[in-house]
Order: structure tokens, then sequence, then C-alpha cells
């Protein structure tokens, strides 16, 4: 026999050159982290937007208890400061709120719209692959026979052999380059994506917070009237709780 | 007998003789009490002097727990004689007032004694505790004997002992009374010193009525609290239940129904009432408020570090790992101002929350059990009522001695525990609000401290960029850019389109496309019409999904019409399948090769007769050169085809073509069973154990390969393939 049909241990030519696989794997790599950190950072907002308002109704619940007692009705000092401290909460709230909806707006709904596009991708990436291998199956089978003997019925199978590797090298090929083309496209389109995102991100939270400031800062004027500071009124709190000590209908154990 | 005229004292003398006899005793009294003032506070000096500050300086016992404020006492006493000095150092005896002395000096000496009054029996408690000790013991007696010393030497012999010092002021303050009682008596009521002794004598009383109340309360907390510890213990509730404990309780009951049905109890104290309310309102405030601002830190907690997070996230998203991205970036210091905004909420205003929030369940037992007295009082009130309204029918002037003694216990009882709640409970209401409103004002200030903290190194809302108001617009432009690129195309309407199908397959399960098979005539009219380099077969089963698409079943014929779609992509043919036109995608599809399918047939039939032999057709066939009885290079065969094919789909082609075997001799085609076979039915055929069959077909009607067509014995019927072995021949 002059020829080996089937060669085990060389091992195969390579279809497709090394640089392209490499290329094509560093883009793909790129897209595959993006896809996470948008799957991961979209989550992680959903969760902080509900935090975010369920604090801020903890917080009117405690305004909301305080004005319903009914402290208030026997001390009207009291009654207008827990309204004023009432009144401050619920606009914490509803400023809470905007800030909220701003934000799933701005940067939530866009989030979910672009991980849309990952799926076709992976099904393309997948599609690409499926045509390498049928490219590369083909391929081989070509090789094959072309070291064989140029009997008629050899060049015949060859032509077919051969007729049947051009479209599907075509195909690998195209998608090949198609996917090179459009992947850094895809990932660089995220710059422009989100960076609008990002800036309302920020102004939000900080549009929100300045207002907290107003808002609470108003409260401190119209409340405390005596104006002490937290270390005073340390001070006159624990003094007080002395006092209560030293009463005898209070345990002292 | 007539009247001895000069045994009767002269009226006018009388008078004058009763005047100085008066003031003669007044004198005298008036020397014993700052004789004895003197005395007392000498005792007072040395007892300080000697006892008091050296064990101050042993530091072995607790001094003023055992002495409490005694130094004080002796200041007030050195002040009273002081003054009892003053007064007394007016030459005339008609001009002597002592009773303003006392009257000015009344609030001080109550102030004084009420404390040292008060703290008495604990010290006493102490004293006792302290004389087990031996050491301790030994010190005392050191002082007590430098003490008898003096006495001894002042010619004063004193039985002395730690106890008898310790209730000197005691015993002091109660000895007022009792002195200005006799000067008092003493003085001519024309005296000017006769209306302020009076005062001051009302005074003294006054003082020692209101030590004793003070030390009454405190004995009643204590016995309140001792029975709560004894009671507790199940031990404890059962010695309670006695025939009279079991009354109080059934007249309780009966007056919380009177409550309950609105009958008004007969004694109200509305001051009381008022400030229970407070007292109510003020403990649910603090309870609710501690619990919400609790709530409200733990949120704060969980929210802060996952936001802060999300925006490093998102910067990250946006930078090049290889460019800086500037971008005014993390705003936020992040955890810090959160953590410290929780330490000192936490400090400010929980601590002293909870702390109060503790406070509350001591007052709230007594008022319950001034309620219970309350009760008790009004049934007893009611009964002595109704009975002395019963008895006043009866017997009319000699009221039953009865009715007055229960009220009296239960009475003074109630109006003591009244009395002391009424004051303590108002001064524990104002310091709890101020408690209250403290943490209020705390909780706004902390939260605005952390608002300014948020915004340190942020930029100014007019500093950041405008919002993009076209945002929405510049993403959407984005996003069509996104789904126009080619990848996007092709598949984001397969996948919604699987995504749909899917749905609806989930929907309505019970429609199940059943794909067409493909006729022979079809098959021999594409052969007739296409050469065969355009004919193509089925690799596998087929699903169109799109709309032109065909489905088609492994091994069926097509015809290649186009091998383009209209959208361009190379990889979905039209093809025709002899019936229709359609779509497939070419990965299913494989040149069609006619003579492999008989020529494999042939293969597997003379495979086991047969050495290999050595044909060009079928390089795919490894089993070509591999032994016959090798069954793993068997499988090895069908695994260079395609991955997708089996062995069924092999015999799926045997099936498909135009089943030559039959003309193949009958010993390719036999089996055996490898197991005995019953038949269930006409259609089965039943087999015994290694009884040879030709099997005439590899599948049912129905195109399932488990059942067998098989022939033995004449008779035909189907059997089951994995009860069937191949024979094989050496």
């Amino acid at each position: 026999m002059n020829w080996m049909p089937f060669k085990i241990g060389q091992p195969k030519k390579q279809i497709v050159s090394k640089t392209v696989e490499r290329d094509f794997e560093r883009e793909h790599e790129k897209l595959q982290k993006l896809e996470d950190q948008t799957k991961k950072l979209h989550k992680d907002m959903k969760k902080s937007t509900e935090a975010d308002l369920a604090m801020s109704k903890a917080a009117v619940k405690i305004s909301a208890d305080l004005l319903s007692n009914p402290l208030c009705e026997q001390d009207q000092a009291f009654l207008d400061s827990m309204t004023a401290l009432d009144t401050a909460m619920k606009r914490m709230d509803a400023f809470n709120q905007e800030k909220v909806n701003q934000i799933q707006k701005t940067v939530i709904d866009p989030l979910k719209k672009y991980s849309s596009v990952f799926p076709s991708l992976n099904m393309a990436v997948k599609r690409r692959e499926q045509a390498l291998q049928d490219y590369k199956r083909l391929q081989s089978k070509v090789e094959k026979y072309e070291e064989k003997e140029k009997t008629g019925p050899a060049i015949v199978k060859l032509c077919q052999a051969k007729d049947e590797l051009r479209p599907v090298k075509e195909d690998f090929e195209a998608k090949n380059k198609q996917l090179l083309d459009e992947m850094p496209k895809f990932y660089q389109s995220r710059i422009d994506y989100f960076q609008p995102s990002f800036e309302a991100l920020i102004r939000a939270q900080v549009v929100y917070f300045t207002e907290m400031y107003n808002i609470f800062s108003q409260l401190t004027d119209q409340i405390d009237e005596a104006g002490l500071t937290d270390e005073q009124r340390q001070k006159e709190t624990e003094a007080k709780l002395n006092e209560l000590r030293s009463l005898s209908i209070v345990a002292d154990d | 007998m007539p009247l001895d005229l000069s045994a009767l004292p002269s009226p006018v003398l009388d008078v004058e003789e009763i005047w100085s006899r008066k003031m003669s005793r007044r004198a005298k009294v008036i020397k014993e009490l700052v004789q004895t003032e003197k005395d007392y506070l000498t005792d007072l000096e040395l007892c300080i002097r000697e006892v008091v500050q050296p064990l101050r300086v042993l530091q072995v016992v607790d001094v003023d727990r055992l002495f409490t404020n005694m130094e004080t006492v002796c200041e007030v006493s050195a002040a009273l004689l002081n003054r009892l000095h003053v007064a007394m150092s007016d030459p005339d005896p008609e001009a002597v007032v002592i009773g303003e002395v006392f009257i000015q000096a009344k609030a001080a000496l109550e102030d004084v004694y009420k404390i040292y009054c008060y703290h008495h029996d604990d010290a006493n408690m102490s004293l006792k505790a302290y004389e087990k000790e031996e050491q301790i013991k030994q010190h005392f007696t050191i002082c007590i004997l430098a003490l008898k010393k003096i006495y001894d030497q002042e010619g004063k012999p004193n039985l002395l002992d730690m106890g008898s010092l310790l209730i000197k002021p005691v015993q002091r303050i109660m000895k007022y009374p009792l002195l200005l009682g006799e000067l008092w008596q003493a003085t001519p009521e024309d005296h000017i010193d006769y209306l302020p002794l009076q005062e001051a004598l009302t005074a003294a009383k006054i003082i020692n009525v209101n030590i004793n109340e003070f030390r009454r309360r405190k004995d009643i907390v204590m016995k309140y609290k001792r029975l709560e510890n004894d009671e507790g213990t199940l031990r404890g509730k059962l010695n309670k239940i006695n025939i009279h404990s079991l009354r109080k309780k059934g007249d309780r009951f009966a007056g919380y129904l009177k409550i309950l049905t609105g009958v008004e109890p007969q004694v109200r104290d509305e001051v009381f009432d008022k400030e229970e309310k407070l007292f109510r309102s003020l403990e649910k405030a603090v309870r609710q408020l501690a619990k919400n601002v609790n709530c409200y830190v733990q949120y704060t907690q969980e929210m802060v570090p996952v936001a802060v997070q999300n925006v490093k996230d998102m910067e990250n998203i946006i930078t090049d790992p290889s460019k800086a991205d500037t971008n005014g970036s993390s705003h936020k210091n992040g955890k810090d101002p959160y953590k410290y905004f929780k330490e000192r909420m936490e400090e400010l205003v929980l601590l002293p929350l909870t702390s109060l929030q503790g406070m509350f369940t001591a007052p709230q037992k007594l008022i319950q059990k001034r309620y219970d007295k309350l009760l008790d009082y009004c049934c007893r009130l009611e009964r002595s009522s109704s009975f002395a309204s019963s008895s006043s029918t009866t017997v009319s002037s000699t009221a039953s001695p009865a009715s007055d003694a229960p009220p009296g216990p239960a009475k003074r009882d109630y109006e003591a525990i009244n009395a002391l709640l009424v004051d303590e409970l108002q001064r524990f209401n104002m310091a709890a609000y101020t408690i209250l409103t403290n943490c209020v004002l705390c909780l706004v200030a902390l939260l605005r401290g952390l608002m300014v903290c948020a915004l340190v190194g942020a930029p100014a809302v007019h500093q950041l960029p405008p919002p993009l108001s076209n945002m929405v617009e510049v993403q959407n432009s984005i996003m069509d850019e996104l789904n126009n690129l080619t990848f996007v195309k092709d598949n984001a309407q397969k996948l919604m389109e699987r995504k749909v199908s899917f749905e609806r397959q989930r929907d309505k399960k019970t429609v199940v496309q059943e794909v067409q098979h493909q006729t022979e005539e079809q098959r021999a009219w594409l052969l007739a019409e296409y050469p065969p380099n355009r004919l193509y077969q089925l690799k596998r089963k087929c699903n169109g999904c799109q709309e032109q698409d065909l489905s088609l079943l492994e091994g069926e014929l097509v015809a290649l019409l186009e091998d383009t779609d209209p959208l361009g992509s190379s990889s979905r043919w039209l093809v025709h399948n002899g019936g229709d036109k359609g779509y497939v995608y070419s990965t299913f599809l494989k040149q069609y090769n006619p003579l492999r399918d008989s020529q494999r047939a042939n293969q597997k039939a003379k495979e086991q007769q047969q050495p290999p032999v050595i044909t060009y057709e079928d390089f795919d066939d490894l089993s070509l050169f591999v032994s016959p009885s090798s069954s793993s290079m068997r499988s090895l065969s069908l695994n260079t085809t395609d991955s997708s094919s089996t062995l069924s789909g092999l015999q799926g082609e045997l099936e498909n073509a135009e089943e030559p075997e039959e003309s193949v001799d009958d010993d390719t085609q036999q089996y055996y069973a490898v197991y005995a076979f019953h038949a269930r039915c006409e259609q089965e055929l039943s087999l015994q154990e290694y009884q040879h069959v030709r099997i005439l077909q590899f599948c049912d009607l129905g195109g399932n390969k488990q059942w067998w067509l098989a022939e033995a014995n004449g008779q035909k019927g189907y059997v089951p393939a994995n009860y069937l072995g191949r024979m094989s021949y050496a």
C-alpha cells in the first residue's frame, strides 16, 4: 500500500489560522464579560431600588406613628413638631419615589434592552462554531481525497467533495467575518449607550440629596428651638435617665 | 365645816403665779432644748471626726451608704443651734422667740432629715452585713473605742455601738415635736412666742409625717417588688392561695366586671388618670419610635453598599481598561458616612430609647397594683355603705363596728399607692417626654448630617452636565443600529419565533405537527427529475420554523433549487421534496448518494460473511477496516458519519432504500430470540428462546423501530427489537 487511508497521530492541519481564532476569542471574551456585567448590574439595580423604597417607607412610618400618638392631642407644641416631621418625611418619600422612577427609566430599562442583544450574539457564535465544524470536516474529507490516486471515480469524488466544501467554507468565512466585524462595533456601542445612563444616575442622586438636605435643614429650624448640639442633648438625656432611675417607682435592682 | 379661806389662792396672785411658773418652766425647757441640741451636735461632730472620717480614709466600707448625709445633718444642726443662741441672747425673757427659729429652719430640716431617715433602713442593713466580716468589725471597734475614750474623759459614759450612732439623727428629729410641744404648753397665751411656737409645732409634726410618708412609699414599692420576686415561682404562687387571697381576688374580679359593664367606680382621682394616660402614650411613642428607627437603620444598612457598588459597576462598564474615563465619578464617599450615621444613631437615639423603654415596666406594675387596691377599696366602700344603709334601717344609733374597720387598711393602701404614683408619675412623664423629644431632634439632626456627607465631593446640581433631553432617542438609535447588525437580524427573529413557538407549544400541547412522510413516488420523481448532484438527503429530522420552511424527516430526499434564501443567507436553501418547495437549512443536508444506500445495505449484509472489502465509495464507513464481530468499531463507524446519526438512523436508511434486502440471502437476516417472547395480540409473534427468526421489516407500520416484523415457522408477526440478537456465523 502506498497510501495510508487515515493517519492516526498526525496533527490535523489547521483549517482556521491561529491568529483569526485568537482575535475572535478576544472579542468574544470582551463581549461575554460585558454581558455578565450588564446582567449583574441590572439585577443589583433592581434590588437596590426595592431596598430604597423600603427604606423610605420605614422613615415615613416613624413620623406617622408619632403623629398618631395620643400625645399630640394633649400637647400643642408636640403636635406641631410631629406634623412638621411628618411632612418632611412624606416629602422625602415622594422625592425618593421620583428618584427611583427616574433611575428606572434612564438606567434599568436601557440595561434590559441592551442585554436583549446578547442572546442573538450567542446564537450567532454558536452557528459560526457549527459552520466551523462542518467546514473542518469537509475540508479534511477533501484532503483525504486529494491524497489518493487520481483514478476516475476518485476524481469524481474529489470534485464532489470540493463542491460540497465550497459553500460550507464560504458560509463559515462569511459568518466569521461578519462577527469579527460586528463584535467590536457592539462592544464600542456600550460607551455611547451607557454614558447618558451613568450621568442620569449620578444626577438623580445629587438632586435627591440636595433636596433632602434642604428639607431637613428647614425641619431643624422648625422644630429645634433650643438649638442644642448633639452632645448637649445627649447629656441632658443622660441626666433625665438618671433622674428616672432615682424614682422609687422605677425598679432599681 | 366652814371653808378655810386662807387655803384659797387669791385670783390675782394666781394669774401672776401661773405666769411666772410658766415662764420658769419655759426657761427650763428652752435650756433643755438648747442643751440637748448642743449635745446632739457634739455627738455628731465626734462621730464624724472619730468614725466617719477614719473609715472614709480606710476605704473598707461604703461610708456614704452607712452614714448617708450625716455631715449635712451636722451642718444644719449647727446652724439651728446658732440661731437658738441668737434668739436666747435677748435678755428679756418675754422677748425671746423660739418658734420663729424653727419656722425658718423647717424646710432645711425636712430636706435633710427626709434623706437621712429614708436611707436609714438601708444603712442598718449594710451595717449588719458589714459586721459579719471580722476585719471590718475590728475597724468599727477601734473607732468606737476611741469615741468611748473621749466620752469617758468628759465624764459621760455612754453605751455606744455603731447602731446607736446611726440612729441618733432619727431620734432627734422625732424629739422636736415633743420638745416644742412642751415649750408651747409652757408658754403663756399672751406671750409673743405663743403663736410662733404653735406654728413651729405644727411644722415639726408635719415634717415627721412627711418623713414617714416618704419612707412608707418606699416600703410599699419594696413590698410589692419583694412579693413579685416571691410570686414568680410556682411555689410562691401556690403559697399565696388561701381563703383570704381567694376572697380578695373574687372581689377584684367582681370589680373588674363592674368596670367593664360601665359602672363607674366610686373613687376617682382625675389627676392620676391624666398622668396615667400620659404615661401610656409616652410608653407607646417610645416603643414605636425605637422599633421604627431600628427598622430604618437596618434598611439603610442593606441598601447602601449595594447602591454604592452599582455606581462603581456602571462606571466599570463604560471605562475601557486601557484608557481612563474621567467623568466626575464616585460622588458618594461610600460606606463611611452611613456607617457613622448608624453608630451615632445607635448612640444618640436607640440607646436612650431602649433604656427608657425598660423603665416603663416597673411603674406599670405599680399602676396595676393601685388599680387592684382601688377595686378593693371601692368594694369595701360599697359593702360598708350598703351595710350602713341596711344597718340604718334596722339599728338606728349604734353604728355597726364592722362598718368602720374594713375600709381602713384598703383605703390606706390605696391612698398610699395613689399618692406615690401621682407624684412620681408626673416626674416620670416629664423626664420621659424630654428624652423623647431629644431623641427625635437627634434623629433629624443625624439625617441632615447624612445628607451633607453624601453630597461631599459631589458636584453641585448646576455644575452637572445637563440631562440629555434626547437621551431616549440617542439610546433608541443605538439600539436600532445594534439591531441592524447582521448577527442580530439573523438570529433575533429565529429566537423570537422559537420563543413564540415554545410558548405556543406550551399552550397547546395537543397540536402536534404531523409531518408528512415522503412517498416513494415523490422520491422516484425527484430521482428522475434532477441530476444526482442536485439531490440531497436529510441527515436528520428538520422542523421548519419559519414560514416557508419545510419539515422533513431523516433520510428523505430533496432536490436543491436555490442555495441562498431571499435574504441572501447561504445557509438556507430552497429545496423540492417531490411534493412541496420550501426552505431548509443547509446543515441538515448532505449530498445524496444513491449507491451508498444499497451498498450500505449490502455491506451490512456481507459484513458478517465476507472478509472486509475495500471499496472506494464509503470512506465514512470505517467498518470496512474492521473485523466483523467488534462492536466497538461498529459504533465508531457510526460516529464518523454524522453526529446525529444513530444506529436506528442507519437502519432507517436501510429501510428507506428500496429494500433490496429481500433479495438478499435469508441467512443475512437471521436473528434469533435472545429471550422468549409471548405475543399479546394477533399482530405479535410468539417466540421461544433461541428460536431463529427472519426479519422482514425493521420497523412497524407506524415507523416505530422498536418492533420488527419477523417470520418464523411460517408465521409472521411483530417482535420487540431488543429481544432479538443477530446470528453470527463463524
